[in-house]
């Protein structure tokens, strides 16, 4: 009885592209707001400048707020009621502070079954690479999503 | 001697913790007075053949053997002494393998597949055996697991209790820092999987808290 | 850039404890946080009718608003240029208005292409112990001799 799976496999190795989205200073502060952030070169220009910074900084995870304005195909997966975050990782590669654009590209990275508490489970693991204006790599994001019966 | 039997490293999709990472914190619990002998990998739904951590095992003192916990209809079962016979008769990476199937043949084979945490709600061999189901072929489960919530060990514990199961002990570690929380006290000297699977089949051994190996006084 | 008390590669040791840090998610942080998100609202994070259709014991932060918070964890203790590589899995859904033990625990050091690296478990948990989020956190910090 082992599980087939079955998903749009021609979608490993596409690119999804989005972007470019302004990082203002105004959505850092809001941002740092949110979370309680207090850092001085989070929410300062001046004290960013001062520490060498061309603008007020993007705390680390900003970026992971820009990974849903990817286009992302349903992967026809045939499993599954419901879906949960169930992990993230972000790879900080280059600071981000406001004034860049970014752009993101997506891919699906794998999909594999696994149980758990919540039963049977199907993870889909999707992998982003923000870039800057310059071209630059700032980070890169991974999220998993695990679909549940 | 102490031994976890219950791990993941980085090879598992799960875990955080490279192998090198658990020997080194394993270190730093050997400075606080923590005694413990090894560990063993429980990779997730695979068995990997092709990992040689000897090197590592040399160069910190640690005992570094290998198994696998599998997914089964049942819950999650820990299988050691894995050989390549097992292997070509079982599909480890099926989420849905015969629990009943994967005990008789891990005896058929030499090796040992044990209920990993059976207290643990949703998941657990309690909650089957509450449903009706029974298992003949189980006499050791896993009692003590370090990553089990608030009721789960408990659950185990009673389970024990209930039908006389032996128990062993298993960190369940994902992060390097949670290695060993939960080990099995053996009586045996054990140097390989082969070793470990007389160990348990011998019934010698308890699980324990990584703090009563304070000293090495249980 | 180093900053006031922020800790040299030198000075750091494995088994040393980082944190922890203490936060409360309070509701209109997290109605805040959707809509920089451009997550429409009300959902299963703001919203508890909807929260119980999805079998939730009440609204939930989103996992990304949870990683911003552990994140801070290690600007603070580290700088705001020192995290490389943030890994979490999350575990159990996370309260608001409940009280978030942030805390990181240093497993390894190590110097690798001229950087002194940093690794660190880090975990929040609840009030009564419970994993709400796991997972591992790379810094890159300054030595001393440079």
């Amino acid at each position: 009885m082992v599980m087939e799976l079955e998903y749009d496999r021609s979608l490993y190795g596409k690119e999804h592209e989005a972007g470019p989205f302004e990082v203002t200073k105004e959505m850092i502060q809001a941002f740092s707001q949110s979370i309680g952030e207090t850092g001085a070169v989070f929410n300062d220009e001046s004290a960013a400048q001062t520490a060498g910074y061309r603008g007020v900084v993007a705390p680390p995870t900003l970026c992971t707020l820009y990974v849903r304005r990817v286009e992302l195909p349903d992967i026809n997966l045939n499993f599954g009621k419901t879906r949960f975050h169930a992990g993230q990782r972000v790879q900080s590669k280059a600071p981000i502070v406001a004034g860049d654009f970014l752009t993101a590209s997506s891919h699906l990275k794998e999909v594999y079954p696994k149980t758990g508490r919540s039963g049977t489970m199907v993870f889909i693991v999707w992998e982003t690479t923000f870039r800057n204006q310059d071209g630059v790599v700032v980070a890169d994001v991974q999220e998993s999503y695990a679909a549940r019966e | 001697m102490y031994l976890d039997l219950h791990s993941h490293s980085v090879s598992s999709d799960d875990s955080r913790a490279t192998v090198e990472q658990y020997v080194k914190w394993i270190q730093v619990l050997r400075k606080r007075g923590n005694v413990v002998d090894g560990i063993v990998l429980t990779e997730h739904r695979k068995f990997d053949f092709d990992r040689d951590y000897s090197q590592l095992a040399a160069e910190y003192g640690v005992l570094i053997l290998k198994g696998s916990e599998l997914d089964t209809l049942y819950g999650h079962f820990l299988v050691y002494g894995v050989n390549q016979g097992l292997t070509n008769d079982l599909d480890f990476s099926n989420v849905r393998l015969d629990s009943r199937e994967l005990m008789k043949a891990a005896r058929q084979h030499g090796a040992l597949a044990i209920p990993a945490h059976p207290g643990r709600f949703g998941i657990g061999l309690v909650d089957y055996m509450e449903q009706g189901e029974s298992f003949e072929d189980v006499h050791i489960v896993e009692r003590l697991n370090g990553g089990s919530r608030a009721g789960e060990n408990e659950r185990a514990e009673e389970l024990c209790s209930q039908k006389g199961y032996l128990g062993t002990g298993g960190s369940d570690a994902h992060l390097a820092s949670h290695i060993c929380a939960c080990v099995t006290d053996f009586q045996a000297t054990i140097q390989n999987e082969q070793d470990l699977v007389q160990a348990l089949l011998s019934g010698e051994f308890k699980p324990v808290r990584l703090e009563e190996t304070q000293n090495g006084s249980v | 850039m180093t900053q006031q008390n922020m800790p040299y590669f030198e000075d750091v040791e494995l088994g040393d404890e980082i944190g922890p840090l203490q936060k409360v998610a309070a509701d209109d942080q997290v109605v805040g946080f959707c809509q920089l998100w451009g997550n429409p609202m009300p959902n299963r994070f703001t919203d508890a009718a909807i929260a119980a259709k999805a079998n939730l014991p009440g609204p939930i932060l989103p996992g990304v608003m949870s990683m911003a918070l552990m994140s801070q964890l290690l600007t603070q203790w580290g700088g705001p240029g020192a995290l490389k590589d943030l890994d979490l899995v999350f575990r159990q859904p996370v309260p608001h208005d409940q009280p978030l033990n942030i805390a990181a625990t240093v497993t390894d050091t190590r110097q690798e292409n001229g950087e002194n690296l940093v690794e660190c478990d880090i975990l929040m948990t609840g009030a009564a112990g419970e994993r709400y989020v796991g997972g591992t956190a790379l810094l890159s910090l300054p030595s001393k001799s440079q």
